[in-house]
């Protein structure tokens, strides 16, 4: 136990300050691409490039559009359709995977870790979409986990935030259909996966904080 | 192509297999082809015994799975398991080996960078395409990192389920703080867009990187030093899930002790100095020790790897055409060894045969967790590192 705690007094705060402060570090290439120099429109698998702009949507941050285009280090991409400020005190996720890679699963629950510590945002996740204000949807959309969706969403109260979380589930990237096909999505978060940070604060905008 | 217990194509009339940590072809008659198949209990069982539905979607588990726990009680007699809820039907065949390296990186995009390293090899292979040494090299030092990465997610799972909540958090500021430096190293968290066939598709700086993540390990090393002193968390994994034998993979196949890595055999890994980790007792604490050595392993390779790395170009040396050939070999994920072959004409992916560890290591789960209690099931489960992400079909 002693070591323990002498372990926790060594490293001091290590919690980020954001999102009132700046993040301290992004995933380069999990944030939305920006020309740079060169093609205006360089290949992209996913057709996301038009004329020196990129459609964050599709990006599934392949990095493919190097050197023309590099990462803009925004992890601010997200857009929230709603604002419930209701949740503004406390807002629990229920984390639901229709397919997906797994990388967008553990950025979510990365968001656990004391580097973010979400808790200290009113943030928490929970076992049961019953219990839930939010569903974290991660992956493209299987036929298998139609029905598992429809439930789970039925099963919360309202009022309830759908987030689509990542280019599989917003746009159904390269390996299926997008979520959107059985839910309307209210909060996009761009990313393949999304940095945590794209994450707290697209959380931050669904509830009126941004 | 469903995955069974050994990577095959279907050519004609000829099966093409890959038995496991060879990546020579060799053609097999069909019967060998055993897939691995949900079936429900029988109405004798359930007269019995209540079944338990957990699943698909449920806080608890990290990705979708369903389970059927056949339970007396707090005691599980027997599990079904159904994997396929979440299955993708990557569809790789008729693409370029440029877009089927996409997909690969995305299959189980925790551990893309083996995957994508794993596709690349087998298409360089496939067309004869020498690739420099600093470019295996590097993938190597990408591909420990990534297990460092995985096996301390798998800590994290452990010791959360044992409510050892310091060191859990520990363990996920640690995990947290080797992310970011391969992000700032490669670009991207998970690898991906890394690795090209026949190169690599960025510039990466190493520098500090060896020595970040031996902090890391070192770090690591006092909180699993604690932990072993710890009544509380070894009772909670010991006896828990015995698997035994030659049929599951990675830290399950060497925590039963049997010393067999496929890094052993593979030559990315020739003059790395490399020593398998193993462990006695085929329970959830032998695969925790294990994963736990291999931290400590894998930072040496990344170390030894880093020094014989010299001065890496950016860019792929493009894709040649070639006849139609098959081509296959192995990786040591971490999660253990995956197997795949490839049938190649001109610049596309004719057709796509692949075993994951995980299908091996669901099998070898299920089998274990009869005369278990539900403790044990979590415990089990968690120890195995299982990713559903790879048991889909890659057709
Ligand atoms: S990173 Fe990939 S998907 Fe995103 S814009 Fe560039 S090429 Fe397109």
């Amino acid at each position: 136990m002693k070591a323990w705690i002498l372990r926790s007094f060594k490293k001091g705060i290590i919690t980020t300050r954001f999102p009132k402060g700046k993040n301290e570090v992004a995933s380069p290439w999990s944030t939305t691409p920006v020309y740079r120099d060169g093609n205006a429109n360089p290949y992209c698998p996913t057709g996301a490039i038009t004329n020196k702009k990129v459609d964050a949507n599709l990006c599934i941050s392949c990095g493919l559009c190097y050197p023309e285009f590099e990462p803009s280090m925004d992890v601010r991409g997200s857009i929230s359709h709603l604002s419930v400020p209701a949740l503004k005190k406390s807002i629990r996720l229920y984390s639901i995977d229709v397919g997906s890679c797994g990388a967008c699963n553990l950025e979510v629950m990365a968001m656990v870790s004391p580097q973010y510590d979400m808790t200290r945002l009113g943030v928490s996740f929970t076992n049961t979409p019953r219990h839930a204000d939010a569903l974290l949807v991660s992956g493209v959309l299987t036929p298998g986990m139609m029905d598992p969706l429809r439930r789970a969403y039925e099963a919360m109260a309202e009022p309830k935030i759908v987030f689509a979380i990542g280019a599989c589930a917003i746009s159904g990237s390269l390996l299926g259909k997008s979520i959107s096909d059985a839910l309307k999505i209210d909060v996009i978060v761009p990313g393949c996966p999304p940095d945590p940070f794209t994450i707290v604060d697209a959380i931050q905008k669904s509830r009126g904080l941004r | 192509m469903k995955q069974s217990g050994v990577a095959h194509i279907i050519d004609g009339n000829s099966y093409y297999t890959l038995e496991r940590f060879t990546d020579v072809p060799v053609i097999l008659a069909s019967e060998g082809l055993n897939g691995f198949k949900h079936e429900n209990f029988s109405s004798t069982d359930t007269e019995r015994l209540s079944v338990f539905p957990y699943g698909p979607s449920s806080g608890g588990m990290v990705e979708s799975v369903y389970f059927d726990i056949l339970t007396q009680g707090e005691k599980i007699e027997d599990v079904r398991y159904d994997t396929d809820f979440k299955n993708r039907s990557i569809k790789i065949s008729g693409l370029s080996m440029n877009e089927g390296l996409l997909r690969m990186e995305r299959m189980n995009g925790v551990h893309a960078a083996s995957y994508s390293t794993l596709f690349c090899q087998i298409c360089e292979k496939g067309m004869n395409l020498d690739v420099p040494e600093g470019v295996e090299l590097l993938r190597v030092a990408m591909m420990e990192a990534e297990r460092i990465s995985s096996h301390l997610f798998v800590a994290s799972r452990l010791t959360g389920g044992a409510s050892q909540n310091i060191a859990h958090m520990n363990i996920l500021l640690l995990r947290e703080d080797l992310l970011r430096a391969i992000a700032s190293v490669f670009g991207h968290r998970y690898f991906f867009g890394v690795n090209r066939i026949g190169g690599i598709g960025r510039p990466v700086n190493l520098k500090e990187f060896g020595k970040k993540v031996r902090l890391i390990s070192d770090e690591y090393v006092e909180i699993f030093n604690t932990l072993m002193d710890s009544r509380i968390f070894i009772d909670r994994l010991d006896k828990s899930a015995i698997i035994k034998g030659e049929h599951s993979s990675g830290p399950a196949l060497r925590g039963s002790g049997i010393n067999r890595d496929g890094r052993n055999f593979h030559r990315y890994y020739e003059g790395l100095d490399f020593k398998a980790t193993t462990s006695e007792g085929g329970d959830a604490l032998a695969r925790f020790i294990v994963r736990s050595g291999e931290i400590v392993e894998s930072v040496g390779i990344i170390e030894r790897a880093i020094s014989r790395i010299g001065e890496i170009k950016t860019g792929s040396q493009g894709v040649r055409e070639v006849e139609g050939t098959i081509s296959g070999g192995f990786m040591e994920t971490p999660s253990g060894d995956a197997s795949m072959l490839l049938k190649i004409r001109a610049d596309k992916i004719e057709s796509i045969g692949f075993r994951s560890p995980s299908i091996l290591n669901m099998e070898a789960f299920a089998e274990s967790i009869p005369a278990s209690t539900f403790a044990d099931f979590l415990f089990g489960y968690e120890s195995l590192g299982i990713w559903i992400s790879e048991m889909g079909d890659l057709l």
